[in-house]
C-alpha cells in the first residue's frame, strides 16, 4: 500500500522526514498504515516494546512519564523516533490521546530491515532523529543547570549594606 | 506581650520600614549564643536545690556582649533572650562598642540567706566562666542582684581566669566600681529631660514631672529634676502616692521615705493612687517601675506632653500606638534609660586601664553619649517622619547592621 502524493508532500516539511525526495519518502512511507484511534486510547504505555515510529495527522496527544506531563503532541508531531535508534526499544514514556486522532504508523521493524539494506531514504531520517534528540537533550542540559547548578547570586549582604547607606545615620 | 515580645516587635517594626527582608531580619534576631546551666547549691539546712540558669549572648558585631544578671522566679529563656536582644539595640543606640547579652537564674532571692545566694551567684559563675569575660560577655546587675552580688562575680571569675574586674560592672566602690553608677540611669534621663524639653520649647525651670516608681531610678530622677528647677507634682511606690500640683517639697520627701520607707503618707501633698500619678497633670511623666504598667486605657488617661521611659518597657504595644496618634512625645527605654549601661561601659574602661574617673569626668562623659544619642535618634525621626521608638531602633538596627556587613558574615 503507498500513500497518497498529497499525504506525502504534507509529510516533508516535519523535521524528522526533511530532505528526503518525494520518490525517497514514498520508499520510506511505504508500508505506513493510516489508523483512527478514539479519544482516551492509551496508544502505548512506558516500557512497552516500540513497535512503531508515529506521526500525528490529525488531534493531540499527551506524553506521561511517571505520570508527569511531559509534551502535549498535535498535527505533524512524530512520536516513537527513540524506540528506532535506542539500544533498548522500549516505550521511555506513554501516550493517550486527547482527542480523537488519526495516526500514520511505520513499523518499526520495516525501517531496521531498511537501514540493514543502507537504504537511504531509512539513513536520512536516522541522521534527522539524531538531530532532533541532539537539540532535545541541549534542551535537557539546560533545565538541569537552572534547576541544580549555581543559581544568579544574590548579595544579600551587600543589599542590607546599600539599604543602610541609603539611611545615612 | 512578654517583654521579650515587645522588644521583638518594635525591632521587627523599624526592620519592616527599613525593608532589609525576612533573612536579614532573622540574621537580626537570632542570638549568637544560648545557654541553659545546672545552679545547684546545698541550703544552709543541708538541702540540695537545684535551679535553672541562662545566658543569652545575642550580638557580638560591635563589641563584647553586655548585660544584667536577674534571680527572679519567672526568668525563662525566652524573657532572657529578648532582654538580650534589647540590650543590643540599646548599646547602639548610644553607640557603646558593645553587643548586648541577658543572663539569670530561675530562683526568688527572698527565699535565700545572704549565704545561700553567695553559693548560688558563685555556681552560676562555676557553669559559665568559660563563656564570659571582659573581652567577651560582661555581666551587670539587674533584678534582685546588687553590688555585692557583682562582687561575688568578679571575685570567682577571677579564682579561675586571674584577676579580672572588668568581667562584672556595676561593682561596690570599694572594688573597682565607679563613681556615678548608682545615679547613671536617672542622670541619662535628666540629661533626655534636657534636650527633648528644649526641642519642644518648654522651659526646664518649672517643667512639671510624675514619677511612677520611686526606686533607684525613680528617687534618683526626682532629685536631679529638682536640681534643674523642675517641679515634681506626682510620686508613687508599690505602697502608694502622694501628689501636689504646685511641687513637692524633693528633700522633705526623701526624708519621710528614709524613715518610713516609702512615700506614701508624706504630708507634703494630697495621697493618692499610682494609676492617678500615670494620670497626673503634668508635662513629663517618667514611669521607672515595672514594664507594661501603661496599658492602652492607662495611656488615654495621660496627661502629659512627653513619656520618658526610665523603666524598661514600661508602655506597652498598645499604649505606644494611643501616644503616637494623641501627639504624646515617648522617649523609648532604649534611648531614656541607656544612662545606667553607659556608665557600666565607663566602668570597664577604668578597670580596663587600671584607673578611676571623679564623678564629675563621669557624669561630663555620659552628658556627652546620651546627648549624641538622643540627637541621632530626633534627627532620624524629623527627617523620616517616625516616632521616637521606631527611630531608635532604627539606629540600632543601622549600626548593628553597618558593623555585621562590614565585617562579614
Amino acid at each position: 500500500m503507498s500513500l497518497p502524493h498529497a499525504l506525502v508532500k504534507k509529510l516533508l516539511p516535519i523535521p524528522v522526514f526533511s530532505g528526503l525526495t518525494t520518490g525517497e519518502a514514498a520508499e520510506f512511507f511505504e508500508v505506513a498504515l493510516e489508523q483512527e484511534v478514539k479519544k482516551g486510547t492509551v496508544l502505548f504505555h512506558e516500557g512497552d516494546d516500540g513497535e512503531a515510529l508515529l506521526v500525528v495527522l490529525e488531534g493531540e496527544i499527551q506524553v506521561t512519564k511517571k505520570g508527569v506531563e511531559l509534551a502535549r503532541l498535535g498535527p505533524q508531531s512524530v512520536l516513537g523516533e527513540m524506540s528506532l535508534v535506542g539500544a533498548d526499544d522500549r516505550r521511555s514514556a506513554t501516550a493517550t490521546a486527547l482527542t480523537d486522532l488519526r495516526l500514520l504508523a511505520v513499523p518499526s521493524k520495516r525501517v531496521r530491515k531498511l537501514l540493514k539494506t543502507d537504504n537511504l531514504a531509512a539513513l536520512k531520517v536516522l541522521a534527522n532523529i539524531a538531530g532532533v534528540l541532539g537539540k532535545r537533550l541541549s534542551l535537557i542540559n539546560d533545565k538541569l543547570v537552572a534547576s541544580t547548578g549555581a543559581p544568579k547570586k544574590k548579595e544579600e549582604l551587600a543589599n542590607f549594606g546599600k539599604i543602610l547607606t541609603d539611611w545615612t545615620f | 506581650m512578654t517583654s521579650a515580645e515587645v522588644a521583638n516587635h518594635y525591632f521587627r517594626k523599624a526592620a519592616r520600614i527599613m525593608d532589609v527582608g525576612e533573612r536579614i531580619e532573622t540574621l537580626l534576631a537570632t542570638p549568637v549564643r544560648e545557654v541553659k546551666v545546672q545552679v545547684s547549691i546545698e541550703l544552709d539546712n543541708g538541702e540540695i536545690r537545684t535551679f535553672q540558669g541562662f545566658r543569652v549572648q545575642h550580638d557580638n558585631s560591635r563589641g563584647p556582649m553586655k548585660g544584667g544578671l536577674r534571680f527572679h522566679p519567672q526568668v525563662d529563656q525566652a524573657e532572657v533572650l529578648g532582654l538580650a536582644s534589647l540590650m543590643t539595640w540599646k548599646t547602639a543606640v548610644t553607640n557603646l562598642p558593645y553587643g548586648g547579652a541577658k543572663g539569670g537564674v530561675q530562683v526568688d532571692p527572698t527565699q535565700l540567706s545572704l549565704k545561700e545566694l553567695e553559693r548560688l551567684t558563685r555556681k552560676y559563675v562555676d557553669q559559665v566562666h568559660d563563656l564570659i569575660g571582659p573581652t567577651q560577655d560582661i555581666l551587670g546587675p539587674d533584678m534582685n542582684t546588687n553590688p555585692q552580688v557583682m562582687a561575688w562575680v568578679m571575685d570567682q571569675y577571677s579564682k579561675y581566669h586571674g584577676h579580672s574586674p572588668a568581667v562584672v560592672t556595676g561593682k561596690p566602690l570599694e572594688l573597682y566600681g565607679s563613681k556615678g553608677r548608682e545615679a547613671a540611669t536617672a542622670r541619662g534621663l535628666q540629661f533626655i529631660a534636657r534636650e527633648i524639653s528644649r526641642d519642644v520649647g518648654l522651659a526646664l525651670a518649672g517643667l512639671r514631672f510624675a514619677i511612677h516608681g520611686f526606686g533607684n531610678v525613680g528617687s534618683h530622677a526626682a532629685r536631679l529634676f529638682h536640681e534643674d528647677g523642675g517641679l515634681i507634682v506626682a510620686v508613687s511606690d508599690v505602697h502608694g502616692g502622694v501628689q501636689n500640683p504646685r511641687g513637692l517639697d524633693v528633700p522633705a520627701l526623701f526624708e519621710h521615705v528614709r524613715k518610713t520607707g516609702s512615700v506614701r503618707g508624706f504630708g507634703g501633698g494630697a495621697a493618692c493612687s499610682s494609676e492617678e500619678v500615670l494620670a497626673a497633670d503634668c508635662d513629663v511623666l517618667v514611669p521607672a517601675a515595672l514594664g507594661g504598667v501603661v496599658d492602652a486605657r492607662a495611656a488615654q488617661a495621660v496627661r502629659a506632653k512627653i513619656v520618658l521611659e526610665g523603666a524598661n518597657a514600661p508602655c506597652t504595644p498598645e499604649a505606644d500606638e494611643v501616644f503616637e496618634k494623641r501627639g504624646v512625645l515617648v522617649v523609648p527605654d532604649i534611648l531614656a534609660n541607656a544612662g545606667g549601661v553607659t556608665v557600666s561601659y565607663f566602668e570597664w574602661v577604668q578597670n580596663l586601664q587600671h584607673l578611676t574617673w571623679d564623678e564629675e569626668r563621669v557624669n561630663t562623659e555620659l552628658h556627652r553619649v546620651m546627648r549624641e544619642a538622643y540627637e541621632k535618634v530626633a534627627q532620624i525621626s524629623r527627617s523620616r517622619k517616625l516616632p521616637l521608638r521606631t527611630s531608635a531602633y532604627v539606629l540600632a538596627i543601622g549600626r548593628v547592621g553597618k558593623a555585621t556587613v562590614l565585617r562579614g558574615i
